[in-house]
């Protein structure tokens, strides 16, 4: 699987970024920079909505103009307009060196391209990659200009180690106290579970969206025969013999698992959002992401 | 075992079977054992186990089930299984051929013309016949020499028949196929039970195949009956005979030309006293050279040590020969000393029969014999023997006939104290544990009964060859008044003859000899004959001292050949006696309840050295001495170029019907092919497994 690859910045990958900056300008005509509305309520000047007082909030932002009317206090809500930190966070554990193009560097295509739209709509992009702990993030750019950068960085990601979304999560919430968009790249496969990586972003008040990706392989196995099947990550060994009941019953067990993942996210409004590495990533981030919220 | 071969005519013996069963069963284990598990990276290994987690509850048989695969090899498996049992219908039942093997492991076989041994060609020839065999024939195997032996009766198993033709080994005894053709014609004889629910029966004839190299005699007034022989000649084949011989055919009718044969044989050896110097010892020996030239040789004397007994022994003396083409060339060598010494005599020749280029001889202490002389009291008897000569050799007691049955003489005579005793008008009740001389009796026994009154009777002739009549040669003079007149029992050898029938034979009786002379020397006080006052009675006396009473014709002295029984006569009264063989065995022999000790286990030439007792010690020597032997030359093939009206003579006549002689290797090996369709079919499962799992793609 570790074929050498033709670099992110092949004339063919800029040239399907340059149409989608055509298209996230189209996206984002007529707004102004930092312009982003988040779902979030907070303090800026565009009223939202009212909501009952409780103790413990701000005084300051109780409307007294309806306290005098209705004599009962209203806290006033507003769109919070927000300097958004766009966090990409893309898995390079072993696993994710598999598949043709592999899933790694799909979710780098899928990175390059959201950190371009990011970009052009002038918010706070960041760069991550995680496997077993959090690597290097790029330092927070912002502006069409600094692509080059994430580019680079991106590039020189390599799948190493097993992954530990757990730890990589947990890091990543105690480096970056500050609300924003998360959106974590990764296959989901880790053995402990994603449960308590995604409560950890959770907890933090971020905009989370999940996009998990697989390969080909891993959806429609073309294996058979006797094998003994390998864990690229932690050596763990399955024998299986390869029978049509297994197959179906690995489809069963997949679709359980992405329809786990997909229902845990829904319930806690994380955004998720299912791939594999034979989607063009220009399509998914064009009318999957927008379809799903990610872009506009 | 009947009804099951009625179904199935199978080609396998049950440890094939029992090796083919195996087959599936390690098909099976294959599959358990994940023998051939292909290891395969994977990203995760999270879902699989999660979907083989229930699986896990009954993986075997689940793996099992889901295999159609496996279940398909099986079921070729089965097939060929199946087919390899051979089953048909009942109603088509080939008869079973039988083969009757017989394989020579006389001497001669031990030759080296052909390479490697002759027995060798002849049971890689034997195992050629047993894997020509079908799976329902049956063969016996026997070896022959001077004895047949039967090495595997009657079977169907291959692996039983080639163990038995391999458990046959070379022997150093002579050839006589009768009893061995006897045997085999024997169970060619229908309706006789071999073994439990083995009947043979005479619908086929039994094939015959002797391996031989013909070194005997054509075996006459036998009937093959319905055997069906063919002769396999081992050896090197007669040379194609050059046209001038085959035009002037040999002046002998009916007898092969000579054929020369690579070998230098000791024909004969023995020791013998000098006639000048009577306390020394001489050996004489015989060369014979079977050879088409003529050969120089050496022979040497090795001195033995009764100490060491597998010792090869110190050279004494060697002499150059010079032996012609096809001729004898005699030798003598001087012994040094006067004691017992055992000697051998090695001939330096490189041919293809090494057994016969040793010879052994012994010379023993000169020991005093012991007569007993059973006489009423015959003057001219008892002092004819006494004469000074004679007392230098021998002891001499003489008893009346009342006194014979009494202590001591019978325990004597029972524990064969006595080398020779006379017994002179009187008949004892048992026979006597020595060589026997009788005058005017018989010894005891039925056949001596009822002897018939002979009255004067005329000599008419008399065996001056015999060393008991040597130089005696006026018995044309000798007048007999009355004798008695027996029909000779079988195996007599006649001294004496008359116009009324026998008068004076020798009989052998269990190891000894019994001379009977059927004309009492006196009637009363009145002489019978003239004999005693003959010049040739003391001579006769003499020679029976020497041949009966002589007691270095004890083991020592006597021709011993390898495979027969060997007779000892111990004095002493010993109860059992230590043999020791030329390889340094030992075994122990116990005492015959005539008195000798027989051994039975000289089967190899050599010196045995024979342990009476302390410091009674005695050697004899068992020789090859066989011409039939040391005349390697094939017989039984009819050389190239013999014409077909001469071609009689060279074959084997087994009761007056020659057999055509095969050479060696004509035997075909009969092919199988069906193990080789088994094993495709085998190979084919195997190749389809490893396809089917490797994904090999062509």
């Amino acid at each position: 699987m570790a074929v050498a690859e033709a670099p992110l910045l092949d004339p063919e990958f800029l040239a399907k970024l340059e149409r989608l900056e055509i298209v996230s300008r189209k996206i984002f005509l007529g707004r102004m920079k930092g312009e982003r509305k988040s779902k979030r309520r907070g303090s800026s000047v565009e009223f939202a909505d009212h909501r009952n007082y409780v103790a413990g909030d701000d005084i300051r932002h109780i409307d007294w103009n309806v306290y005098g009317r209705l004599d009962k206090l209203f806290i006033k809500l507003f769109l919070e307009e927000e300097d958004l930190h766009f966090h990409l966070l893309v898995d390079s554990s072993l696993s994710m060196d598999f598949g043709s193009p592999t899933k790694l560097r799909y979710a780098k295509q899928v990175a390059a391209a959201l950190a371009f739209v990011g970009l052009v709509c002038h918010d706070r992009v960041v760069v991550e990659s995680f496997s077993t702990a959090l690597g290097k993030p790029t330092p927070s750019v912002r502006g069409r200009s600094q692509m080059r950068r994430v580019i680079d960085h991106l590039e020189s990601i390599e799948a190493d180690g097993g992954s530990d979304l757990t730890a990589a999560a947990k890091e990543f919430a105690i480096k970056h106290p500050q609300k924003g968009v998360v959106v974590v790249v990764s296959d989901f496969l880790d053995k402990r579970g994603y449960e308590s990586a995604l409560r950890y972003l959770l907890a933090r008040d971020l905009d989370i969206y999940a996009i998990q990706v697989l390969s080909r392989e891993e959806v429609e196995p073309e294996l058979t025969g006797d094998l003994r099947l390998v864990d690229c990550e932690d050596d763990d060994v399955a024998e299986i013999t390869m029978s049509a009941p297994l197959l179906e019953r690995y489809k069963r067990t997949l679709d359980g698992f992405t329809g786990g993942l997909k229902d845990w996210c829904s319930k806690r409004g994380i955004t998720y959002i299912f791939t594999t590495n034979q989607n063009p990533f220009d399509r998914l981030v064009l009318n999957y992401l927008r379809e799903r919220g990610l872009v506009r | 075992m009947e009804s099951f071969s009625e179904y199935f005519h199978t080609p396998l013996d049950p440890a094939r079977w029992a090796a083919l069963a195996g087959v599936p069963v390690a098909l099976i284990a294959l599959y358990f054992l994940k023998l051939k598990r292909r290891p395969e990276r994977v990203p995760s290994t999270l879902l699989w186990r999660r979907s083989m987690e229930d699986l896990h509850v009954n993986s075997l048989f689940q793996r099992l089930r889901r295999n159609l695969l496996l279940f398909l090899q099986l079921l070729i498996i089965f097939l060929a299984m199946f087919a390899l049992a051979g089953p048909r219908s009942k109603g088509f039942f080939n008869e079973r051929q039988k083969y009757v093997i017989v394989i020579d492991n006389s001497a001669s076989m031990s030759a080296t013309d052909a390479g490697k041994t002759r027995l060798e060609l002849a049971k890689a020839e034997a195992r050629k016949v047993v894997d020509g065999m079908n799976a329902s024939d049956l063969a016996m195997i026997i070896s022959f020499n001077d004895r047949a032996k039967v090495e595997a009766s009657y079977t169907s198993n291959k692996s039983v028949l080639r163990g038995a033709i391999e458990r046959v080994a070379a022997s150093e005894g002579s050839t006589s196929p009768r009893e061995a053709l006897e045997v085999a014609a024997g169970l060619a004889n229908p309706s006789r039970q071999f073994e439990e629910g083995t009947v043979a029966t005479a619908e086929v004839p039994p094939k015959l195949v002797m391996l031989t190299d013909g070194g005997f005699d054509d075996v006459e007034g036998f009937s093959l009956g319905n055997l069906q022989a063919s002769i396999v000649v081992v050896g090197k084949p007669p040379r194609a005979t050059r046209k001038a011989e085959a035009d002037n055919p040999p002046p002998v009718e009916g007898k092969p030309l000579p054929n020369p044969s690579d070998n230098v044989a000791i024909a004969a050896l023995q020791t013998r006293r000098d006639d000048e110097k009577t306390d020394r010892f001489q050996i004489f020996g015989r060369i014979h050279n079977y050879r088409e030239e003529s050969a120089s040789i050496e022979a040497k004397l090795y001195k033995h040590d009764s100490a060491k007994p597998t010792s090869p022994g110190s050279l004494l003396d060697a002499i150059a020969l010079e032996i012609a083409a096809q001729a004898d060339q005699s030798f003598k060598f001087d012994l040094p000393g006067s004691g017992a010494a055992e000697f051998e005599v090695r001939i330096d020749v490189k041919d293809a029969q090494p057994l016969d280029n040793r010879a052994f001889a012994v010379v023993s202490e000169p020991r005093r014999s012991k007569v007993l002389i059973v006489s009423s009291g015959d003057r001219y008897l008892i002092d004819t023997l006494k004469t000074p000569v004679t007392l230098q050799e021998a002891d001499f007691t003489v008893v009346k006939p009342e006194e014979y049955d009494k202590s001591p003489v019978d325990r004597q005579v029972a524990g064969g104290e006595f080398d020779w005793i006379i017994y002179e008008n009187f008949r004892p009740k048992q026979a006597p544990e020595a060589d026997a001389l009788y005058f005017g009796a018989f010894p005891p026994g039925a056949v001596y009964d009822n002897p018939k009154s002979l009255e004067h009777p005329v000599i008419l002739d008399w065996d001056t060859t015999h060393p008991l009549m040597q130089f005696i040669r006026d018995l044309s003079t000798v007048f007999i008044q009355k004798a008695k007149g027996i029909e000779p029992p079988p195996g007599t050898t006649p001294l004496i003859g008359s116009n009324l029938g026998t008068l004076a034979f020798v009989v052998p009786r269990s190891g000894y000899r019994d001379v009977v002379v059927s004309f009492p020397l006196v009637e009363g006080t009145e002489f019978n004959t003239n004999w005693p006052l003959k010049i040739s009675f003391p001579l006769f006396l003499y020679n029976c001292l020497n041949v009966l009473g002589d007691p270095t014709t004890n083991a020592s002295d006597r021709v011993h050949v390898p495979g027969r029984p060997v007779i000892l006569r111990v004095g002493s009264l010993v109860d059992r006696i230590e043999v020791t063989a030329p390889d340094g065995s030992r075994s122990t022999v116990k005492r015959s309840t005539q008195g000798t000790f027989i051994y039975n286990q000289a089967d190899r030439s050599g010196i045995y050295y024979v342990n009476r007792g302390e410091n009674d010690r005695e050697a004899f020597a068992v020789n090859l001495f066989d011409p039939r032997e040391s005349d390697i030359a094939t017989r039984g093939l009819v050389p190239e170029g013999v014409p077909a009206a001469e071609a009689e003579r060279y074959r084997i006549k087994i009761g007056y019907n020659p057999v055509e002689g095969k050479r060696i290797g004509t035997t075909r090996e009969r092919s199988e092919w069906w193990p080789w369709l088994a094993a495709g079919a085998l190979a084919i499962v195997m190749l389809e497994w490893y396809i089917y799992n490797k994904k090999v793609y062509i």
